[in-house]
């Protein structure tokens, strides 16, 4: 999408929908702050509408745009003095590429959870040292089992600020195994997907 | 001519509502509580509970009946999700936000209804272009059509986008010694479980003079407790990126106007969201007078996962260290909550957390809410998976931790005497009822109507778990 002068927060989201109709969903954005265009990304939900009605979108179509909205960023001073875990699953990736895209020289490991190796997204963004694919349904990942899995065998330091992005059944999962790991709940940080 | 109105909801409602008065009355309309009697038939509603939309359905069913044998005019406004809005206007004349309260006047002339409004002299060069309602299938109006005229009928997907003209309709105000002042709307938090996001829009702060100066005149003519309102009223300025002073700065004028009159009143907020509560904001109400040493704190749930899920976007800590700050800096300050209990996927343990926090923060008051789902919000695409049974159980056993520790709290009392304001007759009859700064509900023996509204001087004598009774001790001479 055109920008249009649109300011965001890595990590913020926005409400989308057709131009004209009444209905939108949340979504994160995608792009970097200092890119020219604007990319949110979009899962189709089986029996969803908006997601639906977005991909039949084509060039030059008018989107209904609200936001950008949310509190999943990260404090300006801790962006390059900070070490950081995101864990992603499916399209909770969106705010992680975001951040990587806008902060270049953070100090991040990602771990995306997807059930096959070719649903992961762009892992070109990423420094292929930081990002761990875990895949549950195949071995052509990094890791072949869950997030939780990964982070049980590789646990992180207390001192580590945590972003999670993705269902609730992960964010739960992920958040007592932190817990288990000495990192304070004030470090740790979901945005929770429906 | 009458009008009959029906508001539903919050006390954000409850504001709207006085707003929505003063216009009927200026069009010439005065209140019925008889809808057979009313030529104009309102309701304010509410889409964030199921049980107040389906009584929107109810009412307007009735009352499009008894257009078969009068001429009357129906509308709805309010906190309305979009598909609800699409329904509505099926079934009502006018559909419109409240931001566009002020054209309310212009829509029921336009509509063609023989009123005292309908006979009053078109004057404004809106009304003068030619322009035939674009009425639906079934009659209704969009009003959005009268202020835009070409778009297509559509309702807004930010509700709250011009709140501001909104504001500036004077409230006819319920009682004659407390009120409220919208200082906010909308909301931007996205709780998971609320749907008031998508029925009020982004949070627009009302400016701060506006503020000042309706408080001003309120406790000019001796109102005696102000309440202001708003979904986060301590997200205040935010959204104006520096152009407008915060919340704490809001409240520090008002305690220094508090300070600079003769005149006793009590200032209260709410809902404050433990997210943008800052320690700035409890050490200014510590050091004025007038701002009341009561705070509602909603906590909605103990346990850190749950808040997640809730999207509360702040954990545990960082609500014990607010109410640590309260304790610290407002010892006598009274605390309110609220709380949902079996909201989607919440295990015993879970559940037990929240019990603990109740048992940490020793509540004076919580208002405690079985989860259900509303439709709109994010969480309604879960299942609600906890039985009836399991949340009426939980839900009991946190009222019995409420009022064991609001007991506690209020034996403490007994003995001392405090400041009260009337507030009408008690159920007990030969008795009048009031609170007491901290909002604890306080009755006493006497018939004296004329202290309603008045600040008296009240020695405990007993207490039960959610409220005292005391003695007349003294009856302050007022101002007014």
């Amino acid at each position: 999408m055109s920008r249009r002068g649109l300011g965001f927060r890595a990590g913020q989201h926005i409400l989308l929908g057709k131009a004209g109709s009444i209905h939108n969903r949340e979504y994160s954005v995608y792009s970097g702050e200092q890119e020219d265009f604007f990319e949110v990304l979009i899962k189709e939900v089986d029996e969803g509408l908006v997601s639906k009605q977005l991909k039949k979108s084509k060039a030059g179509d008018l989107m209904q745009i609200e936001g950008p909205l949310g509190f999943f960023t990260i404090e300006p001073e801790l962006i390059e003095k900070g070490k950081f875990l995101f864990v992603a699953t499916g399209t909770g990736i969106a705010p992680f590429h975001s951040f990587v895209k806008s902060y270049p020289s953070i100090d991040y490991t990602l771990l995306h959870g997807v059930r096959y190796a070719e649903e992961a997204y762009e892992k070109s963004s990423y420094n292929h040292d930081r990002h761990i694919l875990c895949t549950s349904g195949d071995n052509q990942g990094n890791f072949n089992g869950r997030v939780t899995a990964y982070l049980t065998k590789n646990p992180v330091s207390p001192d580590t600020h945590c972003y999670l992005c993705g269902n609730f059944q992960m964010i739960h999962e992920v958040f007592d195994l932190l817990e288990k790991q000495g990192v304070p709940p004030e470090n740790v940080h979901a945005e929770v997907y429906f | 001519m009458k009008y009959h109105l029906i508001s539903l909801g919050c006390q954000m409602n409850l504001s709207d509502t006085e707003r929505v008065k003063t216009v009927l009355h200026e069009l010439g309309f005065s209140p019925t509580e008889n809808e057979n009697e009313a030529s104009i038939l309102g309701v304010i509603a509410c889409s964030v509970r199921q049980k107040a939309i389906d009584k929107v359905y109810s009412r307007i069913a009735k009352w499009n009946k008894l257009k078969n044998r009068k001429n009357l005019i129906t509308f709805v406004s309010g906190c309305i999700l979009p598909s609800d809005n699409e329904r509505f206007l099926k079934l009502f004349d006018l559909v419109f936000p409240m931001s566009e309260l002020p054209q309310l006047p212009e829509m029921i002339r336009q509509y063609g209804v023989v009123s005292p409004a309908g006979l009053l002299q078109n004057d404004d060069s809106l009304h003068k272009e030619a322009y035939t309602p674009a009425k639906k299938e079934n009659g209704s109006v969009l009003f959005q059509d009268f202020v835009t005229f070409q778009k297509p009928s559509q309702p807004k997907l930010n509700p709250g986008k011009d709140i501001d003209q909104f504001w500036h309709v004077e409230p006819t105000y319920t009682s004659d010694f407390e009120a409220f002042i919208p200082i906010q709307n909308g909301c931007d938090k996205f709780c998971s479980f609320c749907a008031v996001p998508y029925t009020r829009g982004r949070e627009v702060s009302r400016p701060s003079h506006e503020i000042i100066e309706e408080l001003k005149v309120l406790v000019e003519k001796g109102y005696k407790t102000i309440t202001l309102l708003g979904q986060n009223v301590n997200s205040y300025g935010l959204d104006k990126k520096g152009d407008e002073i915060g919340f704490a700065e809001l409240l520090r004028q008002i305690g220094e106007f508090g300070n600079s009159t003769q005149q006793e009143f009590w200032v209260y907020f709410t809902s404050p969201h433990p997210r943008d509560m800052t320690d700035e904001v409890i050490e200014v109400i510590s050091q004025y007078k007038c701002l009341g040493k009561q705070i509602h704190l909603p906590v909605q749930s103990g346990d850190d996962k749950v808040l997640m899920r809730m999207n509360r976007k702040h954990a545990m800590d960082k609500y014990r260290h607010i109410v640590q700050t309260i304790r610290k800096l407002i010892p006598e300050a009274t605390l309110f909550t609220d709380i949902i209990v079996g909201f989607t996927g919440e295990t015993e343990e879970q559940f037990e957390n929240t019990r603990l926090a109740m048992e940490e923060f020793k509540y004076n008051m919580a208002y405690i809410a079985q989860y259900s789902v509303r439709p709109g919000a994010a969480s309604s695409r879960w299942e609600d998976d906890i039985p009836q049974e399991v949340k009426k159980e939980r839900l009991h056993k946190l009222t019995q931790e409420l009022m064991k520790h609001s007991l506690q709290y209020n034996k403490a009392l007994v003995g001392k005497t405090v400041r009260v304001i009337v507030r009408g007759r008690d159920r007990k009859e030969g008795f009048l009822s009031g609170h007491t700064e901290g909002k604890l509900v306080i009755r006493f023996a006497s018939d004296d109507q004329s202290l309603i509204g008045q600040f008296v001087d009240l020695k405990i004598n007993s207490a039960s778990p959610l409220s005292l009774e005391g003695k007349l001790v003294h009856v302050e001479a007022t101002a007014d």
